[in-house]
């Protein structure tokens, strides 16, 4: 039962892994908390949906139709709302970024409606290893959810443009002195979230069900491992969501299945008082 | 005709109420709340619970909305030693959801989603059913005056001035002395007590409370108000109050006009028009359509209350 749930746990994780990646990595270059990530994530989900259910594409096509569409939706947003904007206060844009995410959520529903639907796919028995059930799909999720979380490590440690974002990061101003593309690398960050955002569309898509509200329910357990991690640091947002997946599980334990999204505000709320810079984060220096 | 404007009007009247309250707190101390929903149903199921479960009368029990929003608002607001901003609002966003799943989840004490059924109804023996609307107007107009009255008393007086300077630097704040967090923890809880009256007064207007109501979209609607009025300015989010209500209402009749909306499609448009609004608003007018107005320094007076830190004036751009 326990082990179960610890798988259960990892796989929650690796669903909510790489968007806690992309959110921190968001948020280290613009410094403010982008709730509009949920609806970047329904968008992906409801891309992939019409690729394969409509057009009728297999699966892997259609995410990769979900990643092209969302990194462009991401990218729209930034140059048509948030590049205007660029410099205002923090919650400033968190009120933008939620009414963002609400304008996502509800052409959705102008498209879709509130129904639920799910993926074209033939049903698969589980897998069975000494007692503990997984299917194909999570098995699928959670080796996609360690390969993205190593490609982010690779990029960020190993190429031109990752050290790039790692100096924007750090000091926005030291690294435009020293002839960083600063505005460039922050497009390059917005685009490779939006891909990682589109493809959690995908996967939740095929964990959950798909529904407008898909993103929105998804956002707060992103933003705890986010959080827990240390926001702003990608690395911290890896620890963050194995915690943070495996924590929801457990809890059902002792609460009702129904408490599981509350788990993710007591996380942040207690984190927050505690060590508000996170797990691996560095304390803000305050003036 | 005339009943629809007087429910309109009525409603209204619960966003100023909210609105006057956000105010108070981020207009004019800068703490975020994105929890608007989470106190305003605490003050509605407070009011409600006592008055069905318990048979309180009203004239206990929907003050005790306000007063259970007084509490949560205190303790919330104690999260404020470690958070400031964004992350304020995700502990207040936090507290609004836990709100709403407990009425949800624990239905044998709320009904969870099928509602919660009040019955009784303030001074309903004292007035006949055709004026009632129009008294219970009455009840939430003086509400709304009363809570207009405290939140423009607490601006001008020098707990105002302090106010702002916690919203402008909290630190300059308190190296002149003043004591920031008990500041911000007493606003909040007024704010949040706003909130829960607001809760109350609704509840017992609608007679029928489920969690579907208190969703964090109610935020965005109040949030809408301040910021199209102009944040600090008590007088601006009256008019951004009723501004948010006519475009929800007026997009209404949108479906009389266009035949293949249906009401689904119509309340998604309504929220990608508000949301438009919104941004818009923000890049185009970020202090709104009533700017607050500028704290001019008044020379040896001000500056002897020891309150008017050096600048108070310069909200900059930012919202």
């Amino acid at each position: 039962m326990t082990a179960q749930l610890l798988v259960n746990g990892l796989v929650n994780a690796a669903l909510i892994a790489p968007p806690a990646i992309a959110l921190s990595l968001l948020f280290s270059v613009l410094r403010f908390p982008n709730f509009a990530i949920g609806g970047y994530i329904t968008a992906g989900a409801f891309l992939a949906y019409a690729a394969n259910a409509g057009a009728g594409l297999p699966l892997w096509g259609a995410a990769l139709v979900a990643m092209a569409g969302t990194s462009l939706l991401v990218w729209l947003s930034d140059e048509i709302v948030f590049k205007p904007l660029r410099g205002q206060d923090p919650v400033t844009l968190l009120v933008v970024s939620i009414a963002l995410t609400l304008i996502i959520e509800h052409v959705v529903r102008l498209i879709y409606s509130a129904d639920v639907r799910g993926f074209d796919l033939p049903l698969q028995r589980p897998h069975r290893f000494a007692g503990i059930r997984i299917t194909e799909e999570q098995l699928e999720l959670l080796a996609l959810a360690a390969a993205i979380a190593a490609l982010t490590h690779l990029l960020l440690r190993y190429t031109r443009t990752g050290r790039a974002v790692r100096a924007t990061a750090d000091n926005p101003v030291l690294a435009e002195v020293r002839g960083v593309p600063t505005r460039r690398i922050v497009t390059a960050v917005w685009v490779y979230s939006g891909a990682l955002f589109g493809l959690t569309g995908v996967l939740a898509g095929l964990d959950l069900v798909i529904e407008p509200l898909l993103g929105w329910n998804l956002t707060i357990p992103i933003f705890a491992a986010a959080i827990l991690g240390g926001i702003g640091s990608p690395y911290g947002a890896m620890l963050g969501a194995v915690l943070v997946g495996i924590a929801e599980e457990l809890t059902v334990l002792v609460l009702p299945s129904t408490y599981k999204v509350g788990v993710g505000f007591f996380i942040i709320a207690v984190l927050l008082l505690v060590r508000p810079h996170g797990l691996l984060g560095q304390p803000e220096i305050r003036k | 005709m005339t009943a629809y404007l007087v429910s309109m009007a009525t409603f209204v009247g619960f966003f100023m109420l909210l609105a006057l309250a956000l105010n108070l707190q981020w207009g004019m101390t800068g703490m975020v709340n994105f929890g608007i929903a989470g106190f305003y149903a605490l003050g509605a199921y407070t009011s409600a619970l006592l008055s069905v479960k318990l048979g309180l009368p009203l004239w206990l029990a929907m003050p005790a909305g306000a007063v259970a929003g007084l509490l949560a608002g205190t303790l919330v607001a104690l999260l404020s030693i470690r958070l400031s901003g964004d992350f304020l609002a995700i502990v207040t966003l936090g507290f609004g959801e836990f709100v709403r799943l407990v009425a949800l989840n624990e239905d044998w004490l709320t009904e969870g989603p099928r509602g919660l059924k009040i019955d009784a109804r303030p001074f309903a023996d004292v007035f006949s059913r055709e004026s009632y609307p129009l008294v219970y107007l009455g009840l939430v107009a003086a509400a709304v005056a009363l809570a207009f009255l405290v939140a423009e008393r607490i601006r001008r007086a020098p707990l105002g001035r302090t106010l702002r300077a916690i919203r402008e630097d909290a630190v300059v704040a308190e190296v002149l002395g003043k004591n920031v967090l008990l500041h911000r923890i007493t606003v909040f809880a007024i704010g949040a007590a706003f909130m829960g009256a607001a809760g109350a007064l609704y509840a017992h207007y609608v007679q029928n409370i489920s969690p579907q109501v208190f969703m964090p979209m109610v935020a965005i609607f109040i949030w809408m108000s301040v910021i199209v009025g102009g944040p600090g300015n008590n007088w601006g989010l009256m008019l951004g109050a009723g501004l948010v209500m006519a475009i929800l209402e007026g997009t209404r009749f949108l479906g009389d006009v266009i035949d293949w909306l249906d009401a689904e499609k119509l309340s998604a448009i309504r929220v990608i028009l508000i949301g438009i609004l919104l941004i818009v608003i923000i890049r185009l007018r970020p202090r709104g359509v009533m700017p607050e107005p500028r704290f001019r320094y008044r020379g040896s007076r001000a500056a002897a209350d020891g309150s008017s830190v050096n600048d108070v004036t310069g909200r900059g751009d930012t919202t």
